[in-house]
């Protein structure tokens, strides 16, 4: 098992050495891509500054809370570009063409070798900016640091990938079916503008409280963010982040259930 | 992420590039040899928009799905505008009720479905640098007539398919509107119009600078990123500090989100609408002379390599 998982880990290295040298390839291009993801950043920034300007609070979130908040989302979604995107959205292709016929051969685990294929450097520092943003989101509301919220938040941050890469195995599987899966990014960004926003905002209307329930409960994407920014900024709930837990733990189950169900379902296209 | 917003779903569709070879009968129309030659110059661009817009028609179930699922978002977009407004305690912001913020920002859709061409500067600069722009010198054919041509198929079909969800959505969304007088009908749609013309010469004028620069697509990434907040999709340019919000309002962006929006919703009356549109047709000739100026400037340095 470990020298399984340790084979596995040291080809997703091999992976990211390979797809650097090819992003160092292209330098210039590489630097734009950065600029592009900096900007984004500025202009989100800038729409919630501009929200602040009119409002002390936002669903019970103070500013430099919101700042947490969206820093942290900045950064998971950076990481889930980073090392699945790519990989998940190229799926669609191998489908089609029959090229995943050699992904199957190889004497390695199928899921990570689809997902991880290919890293995407160009928005790797979408963390580290993410990560700039948390840090004076935390310096503005003088924050003490807590080994206990700090240990947890990190836990969480890990589970909130965890379950986003599984809602994105899951979109993927369905290409096996759909043969041509054009759709996946946009479904991976409805379901990403679900994290986008603080849960409390469900309770700002009636009809929305049963969809807070279905997407905390059942699809638990709204756990992704606000729970890790929840245990870094507010409310350490314990019994929340068990839950965060099980639902991590549950949610890669069953994607990697449906997804070796997409794959048994699978029919070579190249011969 | 950025959100998808910024690529609306004509580029996810197959035949959003033109393609290699334009159809024989496109450039000799089947049209009598004795009509002047004005009428067949025309006639060929007519034909253009035709074949186009059967071409898109195939993909109407595509258009149908991709219209809700754009719209799914908003649902949290009105769930945080309503936390926005519940927190300040206050019934307007930057001259917005929570109503007609809602309103304004199902309006932008509108503006972006007219003013947005996904693909068209790639496409133009794609062209320059793989050698494939000769086919339009080799033709009797103009490229930017034939690329007006084929985006107005484009938006007739887009429009036509997604008419039916647009009018769904807006209807369980009708509590947010407040109807406008018969005067600003025709006001809103000349914006509209000009909004397309603003959008594809613009972007026009960025793909030509491929003629300069080989690589244009990260440029690209930047100028549709950056329009995205300032053309006021995301936000009423109103909410901004006073001085950000002068400045965005006398730009050109505006006309392709915030402008048609506040027209419709009746916040800009009389002569400073009158004034807008005067403004906003001025824009839209700079454009289209500025992409015409590029073009032949361009062609000069134009080497037709590879294609």
């Amino acid at each position: 098992m470990i020298d399984r998982t340790l084979r596995h880990a040291r080809l997703i290295a091999s992976l990211g050495r390979y797809t650097l040298a090819r992003e160092m390839s292209f330098r210039g291009n590489y630097l734009v891509k950065l600029s592009v993801e900096l900007l984004w950043l500025f202009i989100l920034l800038a729409f919630y500054k501009t929200v602040f300007m009119k409002t002390s609070t936002v669903a019970t979130w103070t500013e430099p809370q919101y700042l947490f908040f969206v820093g942290c989302h900045f950064a998971l979604n950076g990481l889930i570009e980073t090392l699945f995107m790519d990989g998940c959205v190229d799926f669609t292709e191998l489908v089609r063409t029959g090229d995943l016929d050699f992904i199957l051969l190889k004497p390695m685990d199928e899921q990570v070798l689809v997902t991880c294929r290919k890293i995407d450097w160009g928005t790797s520092l979408n963390v580290v900016m993410g990560g700039v943003v948390m840090a004076l989101a935390l310096y503005q509301m003088n924050w003490r640091f807590d080994p206990v919220r700090a240990v947890a938040f990190v836990v969480t941050f890990v589970c909130g990938t965890a379950i986003a890469y599984s809602f994105m195995l899951a979109l993927t599987s369905f290409s096996v079916w759909l043969v041509r899966n054009q759709s996946l990014m946009e479904m991976w960004w409805l379901f990403s503008s679900l994290a986008r926003y603080p849960r409390e905002i469900f309770r700002s209307l009636a009809w929305a409280e049963p969809l807070s329930f279905l997407f905390t409960y059942i699809l638990p994407f709204l756990l992704v963010v606000n729970v890790p920014a929840n245990v870094m900024v507010r409310v350490f709930d314990p019994a929340t982040v068990a839950f965060t837990l099980a639902a991590t733990a549950a949610s890669l189950w069953a994607s990697r259930m449906f997804f070796r169900r997409a794959l048994r379902s699978y029919r070579s296209a190249s011969s | 992420m950025k959100p998808l917003e910024t690529v609306p779903p004509e580029a996810n569709s197959p035949a959003s590039s033109v393609p290699d070879s334009i159809p024989r009968d496109i450039v000799r129309p089947n049209l009598d040899p004795n009509a002047p030659s004005g009428v067949r110059k025309f006639y060929k661009y007519i034909k253009i928009f035709r074949v186009t817009l059967v071409e898109r028609m195939t993909y109407r179930g595509d258009f149908l799905l991709g219209t809700f699922l754009r719209f799914v978002p908003m649902a949290t977009t009105v769930l945080l505008w309503k936390s926005i407004y519940d927190s300040s305690g206050r019934k307007s912001l930057g001259g917005f009720t929570y109503r007609q913020m809602i309103a304004y920002l199902l309006l932008t859709h509108i503006s972006r479905m007219f003013s947005s061409m996904p693909g068209l500067a790639g496409g133009i600069a794609r062209d320059i640098r793989d050698g494939t722009l000769k086919k339009y010198l080799l033709q009797p054919l103009d490229m930017i007539g034939y690329l007006i041509s084929y985006r107005a198929a484009h938006k007739a079909a887009y429009i036509t398919t997604s008419a039916f969800p647009y009018a769904i959505i807006f209807w369980i969304c009708r509590s947010f509107f407040d109807v406008p007088s018969w005067t600003t009908i025709p006001a809103y749609a000349v914006s509209l119009a000009l909004a397309f013309v603003v959008g594809f010469a613009f972007e026009a004028c960025v793909g030509m600078i491929g003629f300069w620069f080989l690589e244009v697509t990260s440029l690209l990434y930047i100028v549709m990123t950056l329009n995205f907040f300032i053309s006021g999709h995301m936000l009423p340019l109103d909410l901004l500090p006073r001085f950000w919000a002068n400045l965005l309002e006398s730009l050109p962006f505006q006309y392709m989100a915030y402008f048609p929006a506040i027209v419709f919703q009746e916040k800009i009356q009389g002569a400073a609408l009158v004034r807008g549109l005067a403004l906003e047709a001025f824009w839209a000739c700079f454009f289209v002379v500025l992409a015409r100026v590029l073009y032949a400037r361009g062609l000069r340095r134009y080497g037709a390599y590879g294609g």
